[in-house]
């Protein structure tokens, strides 16, 4: 909701900056240094006879939706060991499993991702993941005889529960092993509702909408933006 | 091509919006400068779901890393930490929060608008500790007023000396939710105010510069910008000890340019217009400047449930609300073991609730938030942080930003003062909760790291005293008469308040002043 309000809250924002520079643009800033010379009709360096933007202007969009990878790829491991991975994977079915028509963390791909994730992520957050999964496998080995991904639920309860805590945002618990049990069982959940199976699985076009966010590019100069606008 | 401009104003947010709009109201040709781009929302933004977004939504790791507001949907509205670095000592870490874009942080903020009262503004004369400000709420006064006005401040008068009334839009309903009438009963039986919220509604939905203060600056003629230029340095002339130049590099092709003003308004917030001052090696007979930093502690608090609403029997009459308890300690009575107060924000809605809340996890967990939705009530701090000497900022000798400009070096760690404070708020706040039989789910006795509020103030503080202060009671340097620095950096305590309201009103009084003092002559 606070998203959504943000977006209309941004939304006339963008309509009063826009009035604001539609009603000063002629009287624009003396500029210190005179404006670059437009191009004007000087021959492009192509190759042939014809211009090589010929057209562009004219094109209609493509009829295209662009498609996520995830939606046919699968995300190449490459951070965690193939022991931490099990675990992970296993801590994700735990944790996420699928409910009612909603997919689980395990067909939201959510594994994969949190290996690419983390691989990317500052060592502190590395750290955190390595030591945490490598201690739940040793926990359920000493435990239980098996490694923690040939657990039965009840024994990754038994495990994974004197661990849970209930913590206020930007403060996760102090103890690393604890910080990596809630920490990672959050990242698991958002990973999980962030993904595409996930937003296929909402009941309507409207909850899909819901689910949106105001995305901003990088606001980069728009010179030649601000040149159009004059014209 | 101008040879020198009449005011040359560095900043557009909420104090530099104010002071173009105040000067070239009054004939006064200002010219204005950015450090960054003028944003166009429906070419820079997009709706987009999560999934689409390379990091699925999560945020792009190490990019913004002391911006805990941040997240992969905004994170290129603030700025680039690896653009604009600064530094801290490693054990005491800062959040500078930083934006920009056309406008600055006035686009992004959280609307509450409050006056400080005397026992901020003359701190000292009440309990001994700090300074008092060389002006008091009676001179303040009629700026909030106008200031109000301008923003269109929603609230309701409680006749509390801490908590001083303004001029108010009043609200469009009135009635509490029930849980915060219930939490106000509970205050009561402690002799805790709990009273109505005060915010900006701003026109539109907006509460920015760019909507209601610098559209009518340029709607006088008189008013020019100039977007994505970084200032380097303010060059003094040794001849008439005033500002006759002002460095800057252009953002994008780092081309090397200077303008003639006879008057700067600095406005670019308050660490940005103290690094440009420490780096110009002005203004600073008195020693103080970067001294003295402060802000309010956010981040103690509570989240509870109300046992009644949940299970579907959440209704907005229940519990769509929200509350300010202002400062109410340290008033009458005093604290054992701590000076000055905290204000706690107030909030129920009927919202589906964080799953942070609960020990569990899956089809628990499910469950769990589905009783629980509609049900959550959150309290949160906000805490005077007192004003010391040693906590404070200076040049950076070993870093420069993209623009080879030396970095800031912010030192500064909350004390004993203000981790006590925050102790008592959450104390305090689970007790009301007790007493109103909210169930509590999670509590939290850490402050965020300093500058997490976005309320970083104090670096160029005011006074009588040209060697205990930067600027005077105008926001004028005491050194160079024709610089004034109309941001956050002239306060002199923090108070618990959200300090936009008091920065637009110091903002505006400056401008006037300096408007009437160029008319006779004198700037």
């Amino acid at each position: 909701m606070q998203r959504r309000d943000f977006v209309k809250a941004m939304l006339a924002a963008s309509v009063s900056a826009r009035s604001m520079l539609g009603q000063n643009a002629p009287q624009s800033v003396t500029p210190a240094v005179p404006p670059p010379i437009p191009p004007k009709a000087a021959p492009l360096p192509a190759p042939g006879p014809v211009p090589w933007m010929r057209g562009l202007m004219e094109a209609k969009p493509l009829p295209m939706t662009p498609l996520v990878p995830d939606a046919v790829a699968h995300t190449q491991t490459r951070f965690f060991t193939r022991q931490q991975f099990a675990t992970l994977r296993q801590l994700c079915e735990v944790l996420m499993p699928p409910l009612k028509n909603a997919p689980g963390a395990i067909d939201a791909g959510v594994p994969e991702f949190l290996d690419f994730l983390i691989s990317v992520s500052p060592a502190d957050r590395q750290q955190m993941y390595v030591s945490g999964l490598d201690r739940l496998d040793t926990e359920a080995r000493q435990k239980f005889g098996v490694p923690f991904s040939g657990v039965n639920l009840q024994q990754a309860d038994a495990l994974i529960r004197p661990w849970l805590r209930t913590w206020m945002e930007d403060h996760p618990p102090a103890d690393p092993y604890e910080r990596f049990i809630n920490l990672s069982h959050t990242d698991i959940r958002t990973a999980t509702i962030n993904s595409k199976p996930w937003s296929d699985a909402l009941p309507s076009e409207e909850d899909r909408r819901m689910e949106e966010g105001l995305y901003w590019y990088p606001v980069d100069p728009d010179l030649q933006r601000r040149e159009l606008r004059r014209s | 091509m101008l040879d020198e401009v009449d005011v040359l104003i560095i900043g557009s947010g909420h104090s530099g919006g104010m002071a173009a709009k105040v000067l070239t109201e009054k004939g006064i040709s200002c010219v204005m400068l950015n450090a960054g781009p003028v944003a166009d929302i429906r070419k820079d933004a997009e709706l987009r779901q999560a999934f689409t977004l390379p990091y699925r939504g999560f945020k792009d790791p190490g990019k913004v890393p002391h911006v805990f507001q941040a997240n992969e949907f905004n994170a290129n509205t603030w700025v680039d930490e690896k653009e604009v670095p600064y530094t801290s000592p490693p054990a005491s870490p800062y959040n500078w929060v930083r934006v920009r874009l056309f406008g600055g942080r006035s686009l992004f903020w959280s609307r509450q608008s409050f006056r400080l009262s005397d026992y901020e503004l003359k701190g000292k004369s009440h309990d001994g500790f700090g300074d008092d400000w060389p002006i008091s709420l009676a001179d303040l006064a009629p700026y909030y007023s106008r200031a109000e006005e301008i923003f269109r401040v929603e609230g309701t008068p409680c006749g509390l000396p801490q908590y001083p009334d303004g001029n108010f839009v009043p609200p469009e309903e009135n009635p509490w939710c029930e849980a915060m009438e219930r939490y106000r009963k509970a205050g009561e039986q402690l002799g805790v105010p709990v009273c109505r919220q005060r915010s900006s509604l701003g026109v539109n939905g907006l509460a920015s510069s760019i909507n209601l203060l610098l559209p009518d600056a340029f709607e006088t003629g008189k008013l020019q910008a100039i977007p994505n230029v970084v200032v380097r340095e303010l060059r003094v002339n040794p001849a008439t000890g005033l500002i006759h130049e002002v460095h800057f590099v252009d953002r994008i092709s780092r081309r090397e340019m200077s303008i003639k003003a006879r008057v700067v308004v600095l406005a670019a917030g308050t660490l940005e217009s103290t690094r440009l001052l420490l780096n110009s090696k002005i203004a600073n007979s008195s020693g103080v400047m970067g001294h003295y930093l402060i802000d309010q502690i956010y981040g103690a608090g509570i989240v509870c449930s109300v046992p009644e609403a949940r299970d579907g029997r959440s209704t907005r009459e229940l519990m769509e609300g929200a509350a300010l308890i202002p400062r109410f300690r340290n008033i009458q009575t005093k604290a054992k073991d701590f000076l000055r107060g905290y204000a706690l924000n107030v909030s129920s809605s009927t919202h589906p609730m964080n799953p942070k809340n609960f020990a569990a996890y899956g089809r628990e967990l499910e469950e769990k938030l589905e009783s629980y939705s509609g049900s959550g009530v959150h309290v949160g701090i906000m805490g005077e942080v007192l004003a010391h000497h040693e906590h404070c900022v200076s040049i950076d000798k070993h870093a420069v930003d993209a623009w080879g400009i030396p970095v800031l070096h912010i030192d500064t760690r909350y004390t004993d003062n203000e981790f006590n404070m925050a102790r008592d708020a959450v104390d305090t706040s689970l007790e009301m909760a007790h007493l109103a039989g909210f169930e509590v789910l999670a509590k939290n006795y850490e402050p965020n790291p300093p500058g997490y509020s976005i309320h970083e103030l104090g670096t160029c503080r005011m006074g009588d005293d040209p060697n205990t202060s930067v600027l005077n009671k105008w926001c004028q340097s005491h050194d160079i008469k024709n610089l004034f620095v109309v941001d956050g950096s002239s306060f002199v305590s923090a108070g618990w308040q959200n300090p936009t309201m008091t920065i637009l009103a110091l903002a505006m009084r400056s401008s006037e002043h300096l408007a009437e003092q160029m008319r006779q002559g004198n700037v």
